[in-house]
């Protein structure tokens, strides 16, 4: 599907057409239906100092379905609208139907956001889920860093009989496609496969507590045409709560051409985020600050034209209102490689349309 | 937009926020005078008892599935019930806003089909699971009638000395 897809038309419309499933199905159909429906959505206000638009701005409008195929298989879909200059522009984000043969074996196929750390899965497109007002960088909307869609097969499973709660996901897909942002869609660009392996901890005494690792590879084109082998591996700890929250995540990228000899140092990138509810009568507020970097050695054919070295640092608050409806204020001190340093204030209100 | 500016709207709007600060969200978890509540599971579920890991795995959803490979039902009552507090504070640990937000949170990363199903008075549960296969809940310990089957935990039933949900 063609990210360039553009709806005109206005923007109550197509809001309408995103969230009527939700608003119409959460909780408002018998409990044994089949179909579960949420959405998501936010709109923000920003000041900066970059070279973008002021103003008030259209965040993204998400929707979900759920549906029950049968016993044993399940549908899982979501589809977002972006705000664009000259309309909307619709992606169908995730697709996929899954086999649960057991809690230890569960395979799917589809369009997945690619299980590679902690907030790619966790949060996505989902921003009333997350603290922030934004991903990290490294993961940001159209990341070329690390992939955030996988096209492909993904068989997961766990031990839930374990106090450590383990689990784990394999995958094979297409990869990136030409545009390293983008999931390979309509085919692999190459007869080369994407790999996934991850691993991960849960463990049940510390409710919310992740530990994981992943490992992914692809071989893709850089630039100058050379077929090169991709690696990423990479290691994260959230403690995804409200008191404290604790999320940090490492990815280590490496891009070596097939042909010829040599090794080239690795890009990296990573953030640390911090949250605390307060208590009492201020328990509606979380302060939340934010570092994180992205790091790209010259000589990394891939990533070095893409000008991707940043530093941040994040500092905001947020404020629930209502359990459905999250209220964000955002500093954020920014560099961005060729561009020179910035400072920005986001305002965003985001909310889920959830019967639950 | 100049940085100095930036940092005065940064304030200002820190202001206004704490100036509202007060308004709070829904309720916390309320656990005086639950009393102790019995794990019920349908009657054809083949185990015959749990630990509190399996216990807190299932009403997780880390654990969906019985060991038959039957799926897994959850039944839990709206809130309010005494008995829902009293699992949100010693299996969930959670607010009820934040409980809220596991479930949102676990079917947006397609970890399950559906969150528990509400049941909106003990009665109700009763008949739930007693009819729907590989369905679990909970009751209080005084409304446990002869046709429910009642899961030890850790060994242990409900009164018992270490009981963990008493």
């Amino acid at each position: 599907m063609q990210r360039a897809q553009v709806m005109r038309g206005s923007w109550l419309g197509i809001l309408v057409a995103v969230l009527a499933p939700a608003v119409g199905l959460a909780g408002q159909v018998p409990d044994d239906s089949n179909i579960r429906a949420m959405g998501f959505g936010d709109f923000n206000y920003l000041v900066t100092e970059r070279d973008l638009k002021e103003g008030f701005r259209m965040g993204q409008m998400v929707g979900h379905v759920i549906a029950d195929l049968d016993e044993r298989f399940t549908f899982f879909g979501e589809v977002s609208l972006t705000g664009k200059d000259n309309g909307y522009s619709i992606e169908v984000e995730r697709a996929l139907i899954r086999y649960d043969f057991a809690d230890e074996f569960k395979i799917a196929v589809g369009r997945f956001h690619t299980p590679i750390g902690y907030w790619n899965a966790a949060f996505h497109h989902g921003s009333w889920l997350q603290t922030s007002v934004a991903r990290p960088e490294m993961i940001k909307f159209g990341s070329r860093f690390i992939p955030t869609h996988f096209v492909g097969v993904i068989a997961e499973g766990g031990l839930p009989g374990s106090s450590l709660g383990l689990g784990y996901k394999v995958g094979i897909g297409n990869g990136r496609a030409e545009n390293i942002a983008r999931a390979g869609d309509a085919g692999d660009i190459n007869d080369h496969r994407a790999w996934v392996a991850r691993v991960r901890s849960r463990p049940i005494a510390i409710v919310g507590l992740e530990i994981g690792a992943t490992f992914y590879t692809d071989q893709l084109l850089a630039p100058d045409l050379t077929d090169t082998r991709e690696r990423i591996y990479s290691v994260h700890a959230a403690l995804d709560r409200d008191a404290p929250e604790i999320l940090a995540e490492y990815a280590h990228v490496t891009h070596d051409p097939m042909t010829g000899s040599g090794s080239f140092p690795g890009s990296d990138g990573y953030y640390v985020q911090i949250g605390y509810r307060m208590s009492g009568a201020f328990r509606s507020i979380k302060p939340y600050a934010r570092v994180e970097q992205v790091i790209v050695p010259n000589g990394d054919e891939v990533f070095e034209p893409l000008n991707l070295n940043y530093d941040g640092v994040v500092a905001g608050i947020r404020y629930d209102p209502g359990v459905f409806l999250a209220l964000r204020l955002e500093y954020r001190w920014e560099r961005f490689e060729g561009l020179g340093a910035f400072n920005s204030l986001y305002t965003q209100a985001s909310f889920v349309l959830s019967g639950f | 937009m100049k940085g100095v500016d930036i940092v005065r709207s940064t304030v200002l709007a820190l202001v206004m926020i704490a100036a509202a600060g007060p308004m709070v969200s829904s309720v916390d978890a309320q656990t005086e005078g639950a009393e102790a509540v019995a794990i019920v599971v349908h009657p054809e579920v083949t185990i015959d008892g749990l630990s509190f890991d399996q216990l807190k795995s299932i009403f997780l959803a880390e654990q969906q599935h019985w060991p038959d490979r039957s799926r897994i039902t959850l039944l839990v009552r709206a809130a309010i019930a005494p008995e829902r507090d009293l699992i949100l504070s010693e299996i969930y640990g959670m607010t009820e806003d934040r409980y809220r937000q596991y479930w949102i949170s676990k079917m947006f990363r397609s970890e399950v089909a559906s969150g528990p199903k509400i049941v909106f008075s003990t009665d109700m549960l009763r008949d739930l699971v007693t009819v729907i296969p590989g369905s679990i809940g909970f009751v209080p310990v005084s409304e446990v009638g002869p046709d429910l089957k009642v899961i030890p935990i850790d060994g242990m039933l409900p009164g018992d000395e270490g009981y963990p949900l008493n």
